[in-house]
């Protein structure tokens, strides 16, 4: 958020796995060139990256989900925008070696065309891209929220507080509208309830929401967390929100953070051409004044935002 | 750059190092693609529209994917024309490159005043009028559909412009383009370039909406291409030849035989846009392509290609 952009580039990433989830839900892990993994050295949760599909071939018919069999064949011209759920950074000889985690959900066109990839496969891709997650100082608790394929860059964002804050206790909590729509793998906790593998492996504590109920908490994530706040005290000048999902989630989880006094900050998503700050499509409105609101781009002022300075637009 | 070929070309009084530009909207307002590309081996660069107060633009979405292209309606959102003095130029006078600043207004005068302020700026090479946007409800194509009132402005604006060339954008959204044409290169216009984008919808079918929130949108990309081209010969053959008015040509250009392709049907000069946003360094690409196709073809001076259409 208050990192300036970092420098980026074209480079080639190569397919190391492309493997489903469920429904549709995949986890791709690729590996960046020698350019790719000197431009993502430094990258943090919350960035992204733009790929170019264009040139990636539909999969055999018999696996398009059959809502999207008449809208796949539409083609794909603009990159598609993606944050990263893990950047393995490991230094060689010859420089780092980075690898990275995208979790994506098949829903339109380009995603359709991702589910081909396959070992070996390279993919031209832009990035790093845009300001990610700011860690402010003295913090001792993170609490991390996410709804539906706002997931990924929390996943990140919570091994990378792992990581580099050992003493911030962090928290999630993922929502998704049924349990289908959560791109982890849920298990039963060692304690009581589901919990997802995926933050259990760098132990930090997952609570579900469901909107359906089908798992965990029966209702919006924000109201989960509202409830935990109700049960945890904790101290709102040393705790720090960090959110990502759909807009009304994000207006939510803001309004939220206000009651309690704590500071957070939301990851935007839009509709973007370049994600360079060519097109100025991406387009967020943000307070400028009391009296004045300004159009931020989510590609290059965000897609990270104080979400005091958000006008959210929920639909 | 391969230097057996002269690629440099003289453009409406202007010595460009090549014939390829980055078009206006799609290059931001300077050194934003200076990290993709090396600049001096762009001809020019074309800055967003800069109009005389800060505008918003329109709300979101502004952009939706099409077959072959995409539509955008940005509105013409910008810093507006104090910032770009104070924040801009100063990165400007730094590219080595030819700066052309795209003017916009929603009056005659805000035009001029814009261009007046701008002439003065020594950063500045040239401009590029912009009557052509579909996508603002005052000014924009409004002002480029009517021939009188494109005289009208292009005088008026060209007065202002001290020995700086002046360049007007055509929208393709009229009967007869050469009419439109005709009427800037009468009233002074130092270049023409064609085409702006193609007003046009994409409707959500479960929503029965638009799916921009300002409805329409201006559609570019390679869908565009051979329309573009089509009309950059046409006035070539019926105007700018015998007015001897160089022609930018654009509209979905994304490899070298495009950009032959416009220079073959009458362009002294080509932009890049949409292209851009998938590869931000594509002008540069199609530059070192076009010097690299001369050189194979025994091909001493692009300008032989000009308007060699048989």
């Amino acid at each position: 958020m208050h990192n300036e952009a970092t420098q980026k580039g074209v480079f080639q990433a190569e397919v190391l796995s492309n493997q489903q989830i469920r429904r549709c839900y995949y986890r791709l892990n690729m590996k960046f060139d020698a350019r790719g993994s000197r431009l993502f050295q430094n990258v943090l949760p919350g960035q992204f990256l733009e790929m170019d599909l264009s040139a990636i071939s539909l999969p055999d018919e018999t696996q398009i989900p059959e809502n999207l069999k008449d809208k796949a064949s539409r083609q794909v011209m603009l990159r598609r925008p993606f944050s990263f759920s893990d950047v393995i950074i490991t230094p060689t000889a010859d420089g780092p070696c980075v690898k990275v985690e995208i979790l994506y959900c098949v829903l339109g066109p380009a995603t359709v065309r991702m589910m081909s990839l396959k070992k070996g496969d390279t993919i031209n891709i832009l990035g790093p891209l845009g300001n990610g997650f700011s860690i402010p100082d003295h913090l001792t608790h993170a609490l991390l929220i996410a709804g539906g394929m706002g997931s990924p860059p929390i996943l990140h964002l919570a091994s990378h507080l792992k990581h580099h804050n050992p003493n911030v206790e962090v928290v999630s909590f993922i929502g998704a509208r049924n349990i289908e729509d959560l791109p982890f793998t849920v298990r039963i906790g060692n304690f009581k309830g589901l919990v997802l593998e995926e933050f259990e492996l760098i132990r930090v504590p997952s609570h579900i929401a469901t909107d359906d109920g089908s798992a965990g908490f029966d209702g919006f994530v924000t109201d989960c967390m509202r409830h935990w706040l109700e049960d945890n005290k904790i101290d709102p000048k040393a705790s720090a929100v960090f959110a990502c999902g759909p807009e009304p989630m994000l207006a939510g989880t803001a309004k939220l953070a206000k009651d309690y006094d704590m500071p957070c900050q939301v990851s935007m998503e839009r509709m973007m051409a370049c994600g360079i700050g060519l097109c100025q499509s991406c387009a967020v409105e943000t307070k400028k004044d009391d009296n004045h609101t300004e159009y931020q781009l989510c590609c290059k002022n965000g897609p990270v935002f104080d979400a005091e300075k958000v006008n959210f637009h929920a639909e | 750059m391969d230097k057996t070929t002269n690629l440099q070309i003289d453009f409406a009084g202007l010595t460009l190092s090549g014939p390829v530009m980055t078009a206006s909207g799609t290059c931001g307002y300077a050194d934003e693609l200076s990290e993709f590309m090396d600049m001096s081996n762009l001809g020019a660069l074309i800055t967003k529209s800069i109009s005389i107060e800060p505008r918003p633009g329109n709300p979101t979405p502004r952009i939706v994917e099409t077959n072959g292209g995409m539509l955008n309606a940005i509105g013409l959102a910008n810093m507006g024309l104090e910032r770009f003095l104070e924040e801009k130029i100063p990165v400007l006078e730094q590219l080595d490159t030819k700066i052309l600043v795209n003017l916009a207004g929603k009056s005659i005068d805000e035009y001029v005043a814009v261009a007046d302020r701008l002439a003065r700026e020594e950063a500045i090479d040239g401009f590029e009028l912009n009557i052509s946007c579909p996508n603002v409800k005052k000014g924009g194509i409004t002002f480029g559909t009517d021939p009188v009132l494109i005289g009208e402005i292009t005088a008026a604006v060209k007065a202002v412009c001290q020995n700086k060339p002046l360049m007007v954008k055509l929208t393709p959204t009229v009967t007869d383009i050469s009419v439109t044409a005709q009427a800037a290169v009468d009233a002074g216009a130092d270049a023409l370039s064609l085409i702006n984008t193609f007003t046009a919808m994409v409707i959500d079918v479960e929503k029965r909406k638009p799916v921009l929130a300002n409805r329409t949108g201006g559609l570019s990309g390679p869908a565009v291409k051979p329309i573009a081209v089509y009309l950059v010969n046409k006035v070539y053959n019926e105007v700018a030849k015998d007015a001897g008015i160089p022609i930018l040509g654009m509209g979905g250009i994304q490899t070298v035989t495009d950009a032959l392709e416009f220079i073959i049907a009458g362009a002294t000069t080509v932009a890049v846009g949409t292209s851009t946003f998938v590869y931000p360094d594509t002008a540069e690409k199609i530059t070192l392509g076009l010097a690299e196709y001369c050189k194979n073809k025994g091909i001493s001076d692009l300008r032989e290609l000009i308007g060699s259409l048989r």
